[in-house]
Formats: structure tokens, sequence, C-alpha cells
């Protein structure tokens, strides 16, 4: 049964190119990287292996590292609760607008605009009043000046402030995904549905979702994957501080291998972090392949 | 037949990739174990390859003069010029990066042994890595051969040599000085600059009261507020070398001196001396605030000063003097010193004796041109000439003055120790920036941060 026609070996021959820079440029570096994690090494000099130690020291005596992550799963949580909100608006477009191309544009430009330009313009949002920040004073005009904080400053609440420019970023990205996904159901259910006496939301309810849940899964990985690795923003606004009460995992690894020179710490670091994501991936997709089969 | 034939093409091409993969990720990974090796080989190659005096010749050029409007990028671009005419066989090819992306390439080039031929380093604790790597060369003969070495001011140099050997040609030499706007301080009605720590918060309270920001920072890049921070050190610790006093063993950061010094900075913290949201401020923003007339006083190394003096809004406005004493500890004639970044040459360069004998050319007319560019105020060098007549400003002129009054200091904190305990520090003193803390807990910080990266 050779479908093809075409014998294994050519097929092999043909993807071979790709596989191989495939593994060198993915693969190794990561191999690389873990064989790193093991030694001792500033970036410069002598290297020296010192087995599990750079993990032991991570695991169990960093006092940044566990906030770290901390930071970094709050971030991954609150990118995915955005998604529904998303979908939500994609729904409202689709179903209540009658040319919502311009809308939809609209809410995407945040994501064309570079990550330093959202930074800059946020911090002068944030900024304390007497500094020109907006946010503040707009409090001050209706009334609410109690409400006023030191938006990047204050380290009980910077964190939040951060991510929630990066939800506001990435609101238009998600909103655009979930409405190319809404489109592309066919009417003629929806119409069928109108004759069962199914409208409005309820038709929503009973066809939108379900028949969008794999798009809504290509949201929810690419959210979560994004603020795993979200690094350049944070670097702009507060890098890392006051203190360190703005470090994810990633601003932590640039800390560590880059500014104190121990790159075999980072690497450790680093290596946590792609397990953590492998381990995530394979739970989102396991959780919404169960939910895709009851659906589809 | 055919199949077989592809079975063995497949066999070639495969242990041919695997080859070639193998090689391309092999350089990448950079323990140093062989390192030595290839160190050693580099240095065979250059040996063997005894260059012609007419031979086309090129040298790498790693500097932190990438901004045209800056004088000292046209000043280093004249000195290369007049040099490649004199010498039309070489040609100097510059790499011009902003410091931070310098700091970042050299780390990464020095990871895979590819230094460029001349690269910029920081004193001290900072260039360590760099030279037990082994990675400059020696620049003793070249200092010697020609008097280059009388051209810099005494013990300069001692920042940049290692075990009786020199690796590197600073391009400054500051000091940390308070700048002050006059017109804000007669506003607030204070008649003379703060002498001691204590008159020095009562001016903010007082600047403060009239509505004036007393104090400028920004303190998102750490180092500022450190090196603020250092000073105040320097004076309750009574004179230099805490620090290595640390590393020697003979003191710890929980020691009174450095709790008083921590006090005393949160004591000018809490009365408000620093602008709102002082940590997302980064140096520019920071520096900006003082530039624009917007603050009073601005603590920061020498080499503000010709920011400074071209900025409109403050032209004329603007004095300096000396960080005062601390709970009458310390000498005002001790400042932190900051000997700049420096030009160091690679022990691998192809062409060692071109690359010195450029740098030794760029170092002896470099005082000269940076004079006369109006750069000339916190060189290394000695610099001949009236700065008065050559038209440098007031205040240039007060910051000459302060550097004859120079007894001795410390140098920033980075400098002195290693990287890791470097960044606890750093984040620690960032931290008091926003709340309160106990300054013996402070303390307890460094001294963690101190022994897990020892």
């Amino acid at each position: 049964m050779n479908v093809l026609k075409v014998s294994k070996l050519t097929i092999a021959l043909f993807v071979l190119p790709c596989l191989l820079l495939y593994v060198c440029l993915v693969f190794v570096p990561i191999i690389v990287s873990l064989y790193t994690s093991l030694i001792d090494w500033n970036g410069i000099g002598e290297s020296k292996f010192i087995g599990l130690e750079n993990f032991k020291d991570l695991l169990f005596h960093d006092k940044v590292f566990w906030p770290a992550v901390r930071h970094t799963l709050m971030f991954a949580v609150f990118s995915m609760l955005e998604i529904p909100i998303a979908l939500f608006v994609a729904i409202l477009l689709s179903r209540f607008v009658k040319k919502p191309n311009f809308l939809v544009s609209s809410y995407f430009m945040p994501v064309i605009l570079s990550v330093v330009i959202i930074g800059q313009l946020w911090k002068t949002i944030y900024n304390p009043a007497s500094m020109g920040g907006m946010l503040n004073q707009v409090l001050e005009w209706v009334g609410l000046g109690s409400l006023q904080q030191q938006w990047l400053t204050d380290p009980d609440i910077a964190m939040y402030s951060l991510y929630f420019v990066a939800l506001w970023q990435y609101l238009g990205y998600h909103t655009l995904i979930q409405f190319t996904g809404i489109q592309n159901i066919p009417s003629d259910i929806y119409e069928a549905a109108k004759i069962d006496g199914a409208e409005g939301l309820k038709a929503d309810w009973h066809i939108t979702l379900p028949m969008n849940v794999p798009i809504f899964k290509i949201s929810i990985v690419l959210a979560f994957i994004g603020s795993l690795q979200s690094f350049d923003m944070i670097m702009v606004m507060t890098g890392g501080g006051p203190g360190n009460a703005t470090d994810v995992i990633a601003t932590h690894m640039y800390r560590m291998s880059i500014l104190s020179m121990k790159y075999g710490y980072g690497s450790a670091i680093a290596a946590i972090l792609v397990v953590v994501c492998l381990v995530a991936t394979v739970v989102i997709n396991y959780g919404f392949n169960r939910l895709e089969r009851k659906y589809t | 037949m055919a199949k077989m034939n592809m079975k063995s093409i497949l066999g070639l091409v495969l242990t041919g990739s695997l080859a070639i993969s193998l090689t391309a990720c092999g350089s990448n990974s950079n323990n140093g174990g062989n390192s030595e090796a290839s160190n050693n080989a580099g240095a065979t190659n250059a040996a063997t390859e005894k260059p012609a005096s007419n031979e086309k010749i090129t040298i790498t050029f790693q500097n932190i003069y990438p901004d045209p409007t800056d004088p000292k990028h046209n000043m280093m671009k004249k000195i290369v010029d007049q040099y490649q005419s004199e010498h039309p066989n070489v040609k100097i090819e510059l790499d011009s990066l902003n410091t931070d992306q310098q700091k970042q390439k050299l780390k990464t080039q020095a990871a895979s042994k590819e230094v460029p031929d001349i690269t910029i380093v920081n004193p001290a604790a900072q260039m360590q890595p760099y030279v037990d790597a082994g990675l400059f060369a020696p620049l003793n003969d070249m200092v010697e051969q020609n008097g280059l070495k009388d051209t810099f001011q005494d013990g300069v140099l001692d920042f940049y040599t290692f075990d009786n050997n020199l690796y590197a040609l600073p391009d400054g030499n500051n000091i940390g000085v308070v700048y002050y706007n006059k017109e804000l301080f007669e506003q607030a009605g204070i008649t003379k600059t703060p002498e001691t720590f204590e008159e020095m918060v009562e001016d903010v309270k007082t600047l403060k009261a009239k509505g004036i920001q007393p104090m400028a920072i920004g303190e998102k890049d750490t180092w500022t507020g450190s090196f603020l921070f250092m000073n105040v050190l320097l004076r309750t610790n009574g004179g230099p070398g805490f620090l290595s006093d640390v590393v020697a063993g003979k003191k710890t950061f929980e020691d009174p001196a450095f709790v008083e010094a921590v006090d005393a900075m949160q004591n000018l913290i809490q009365a408000g001396a620093f602008q709102e949201g002082v940590t997302s401020f980064d140096y520019n923003a920071g520096e900006n605030l003082f530039k624009t007339g917007k603050a009073a006083m601005y603590y920061m190394g020498s080499w503000a000063t010709g920011g400074i003096e071209t900025s409109e809004a403050v032209k004329g406005k603007v004095g300096v003097f000396k960080f005062p004493t601390v709970n009458g500890k310390g000498d005002a004639n001790q400042f932190m010193l900051a000997p700049g970044s420096a030009f160091a040459i690679s022990a691998d360069s192809k062409h060692l004796q071109e690359t010195k004998d450029f740098l030794n050319y760029f170092m002896l007319n470099f005082p000269k041109e940076a004079f006369a560019v109006k750069g000339a105020v916190g060189l290394a060098q000695k610099v001949d000439g009236d700065f008065k007549a050559a038209g440098y400003s007031d205040m240039a002129i007060n910051v000459l003055d302060l550097f004859k009054e120079v007894k001795g200091g410390d140098l920033a904190f980075d400098n002195t120790m290693n990287p890791g305990t470097a960044q606890g520090h750093l984040t620690s003193i960032q931290n008091i920036f926003v709340q309160k803390k106990d300054s013996a807990e402070v303390a307890k910080e460094h001294q963690t941060a101190y022994e897990s990266n020892k």
C-alpha cells in the first residue's frame, strides 16, 4: 500500500535538511543549556562541574526564585482568564456589529506597537500625579483621589499594574483569533437552530462555544506560553524592581546569568522554565482533547 | 540496486550532516575546559604571522561613543582618520555601541574567545574575570616606550593593573559630587551649601516645604542609588576601604558603620528628598529632572558636567559642592572615585603590535583633542591648557578645582565586589527607596548575598 508512490527513503531524504536545522537550532541549544546548568561558570573563564548544586540552590535557598515563579504563574492565569472575555467580545462583534472589521483592527492595534513603546506609554500613564501621570490625575479629577497609587513603585501593586498592561495589549490579539474562529462556523447551522427556536446568545451557548473549542485552545496555549516568557515589557517598565517585587522567571534568569555572571545558575533557571512550559502544554492539550471529544 | 544506491547515499548524507552539525554545535558549547588549548593556538597563529610593514591590515576598535552629537564621537573619528592617513596600510574598523550593548556584546564575544582587537572594560573587580581568563594583552611595554604612562594622573592606572601587569588605559577619571541649582536654593531661602549630612536633610525639608523637588535620581538603573549610598558609607566608615575590609574578612556588612550608613540613607529618603516614582526613572530621566531645572540637587559622577552645562534650562545656574560629612564622621575631601571605562587589547589579536601602536597614538592625542571639544573635565590624563581661556564654564572650573582637593576615596560597589554580591546590593538599596526597612535587616541581606556569592 504505497499511496504516495514514493519510497520512505526519499521522504526521509527530503525531510532531512529541515529536521537537521530544527535539531541544531532547537534541541542542541536546549541540551547545551541543560549541560551548562550543571556547571559553575561565569561565562568567561574556567568552569567547574558541580552536578545538581545549582538546582539545589535555586529550589531551596533562592529567596527570589519562588516569588518569581508565583508572579509568572499568576501572569499566565490572568492571561488565560482574559480569553473568555476576548471570546465574548468576539461574539458581540460578530452578532451586533454590521461591519466589525474596523473595530477588530482597532482592538488589534496595540499588538502591532513595539513592546518598548507600550512600556514607555504606560509608564507615563502610571506616573505619580506630580510627574504628570494620567491615571492618577484622572482619579483626582473624578474625586477618587484616595485611590491614587504609586502604580509601578509600590511593591504590592506594581506586579498587577504590569499584568494589566499585558492584558490590555493582547486583548485585541485574542479577540481577532476568536473572531476568525466564529466567522468560520457555517451560517446554516445557526439557521437550522433558528428554526428550532434557538436564537441570539442561546444559539451562541449551544453552537458557537462548542464549535469554537479548538480555536479557544490555541488562544489559551498562546497566552500561557507568552506569559511564561514575558520579559521585555517588565524590563522596560520596572526592570524587575523595586527590589525584586516584579521579577518573573525570565527576568531573574537574565539578572543571574548576564548581570551576576552566573551562567550555570542562569541555565538552571532556563531548564526549569523549559520544563514548566512542556508540562503546561501537555496538561492543556490533555484537558482540551477531552473537551473536544465531548463536543465534536 | 537502485534502492541500494539510495541507501548508501542516504547513509553518506546522514553521516556528513551529523559531522557538520556536531562541529557547528561544538563551537557553541563554551565550557572553559579546552579554552586553554584554543588560546595557545591563537597565540602561535599570531606569532607565525609576522606582518610585513606594507601588508594591509584591519584593526577592530570596539568603543562606547556611538552618538554623533557627542563630541567624543567626533574626536575619536578625527584621531582615527589622522592615524589612517599616516599609516595607509592600516584600516581601523569602528564598532560603536552604547554602554550596555557593548558590555553584553563583549561578554558574548569573550565566551567564544573572539574579543575584538580593542575593546572597553570597566576597572578593578569588573575586569578581573576577563584578566583571569587571559583575554587581554599586558600593555606595560607599550605605555613605557614613549612616555605615555607619564601622561596619566598618578595612581589611576592602578585600577587596571593586576599582578604588576597593566591591561587597560582609561578614558576618564571622575569623582562623585553634588550639583545644585543656585536659583532654586535662593527661592527656598537657603544661603549656603550644606556641610553636614544633617544640614542637607534640613535643606531637603526646606525645599520640600516650598514645593521644590529637593533631589533627583534615576533609581531604575540601581547603580545610581548605590553610588550615593557608598558615599554615605565612605563617611560613616570614617574613610575608605570598608568593602576591602569585608573581602579581607576583617569586617562584615553587619558592622555598625554600615548600619549607620543605611540609617542615614533612609533618613534622606524618608525626608522626601527624591521624586515620586523614583524606581521607574532610568538614569537619563532622572538626570533630565535636574537638567530641566525641576530639581534642586543631583548627586552624580563628575562626568555629568558636560551634559548639565550644555542644558539651556539651567545654564549658568548650577554649582557643585562636596558630599557632606555624616554624623560628624568622614572627611569631605574623600570622594567616590570613578576611574572610567578603559581600552584593552585582546591577547589573541592577529596584529598585536599594530594594535598597540594605534592605541598608543590614540591615547597620546586623547587629552589634547578632548580639551579642544570641551570634553576635558574628568579625564584620566593630565591636560595642558588654560580652561578658563578656552571657554570652559564656571561650573566646569569648579569641578576641576574639586579634583585638586581629592584625598583618596572608594570605588563604586560593583568595582570592588563580585557581580553576584553587587546584584544583591543593588536590589537591596533600590528597595529602601520605596519602603522603609529595618537597617539591620538591610545589612543582613548584604551579608547573606556576600556569603552566598563568595
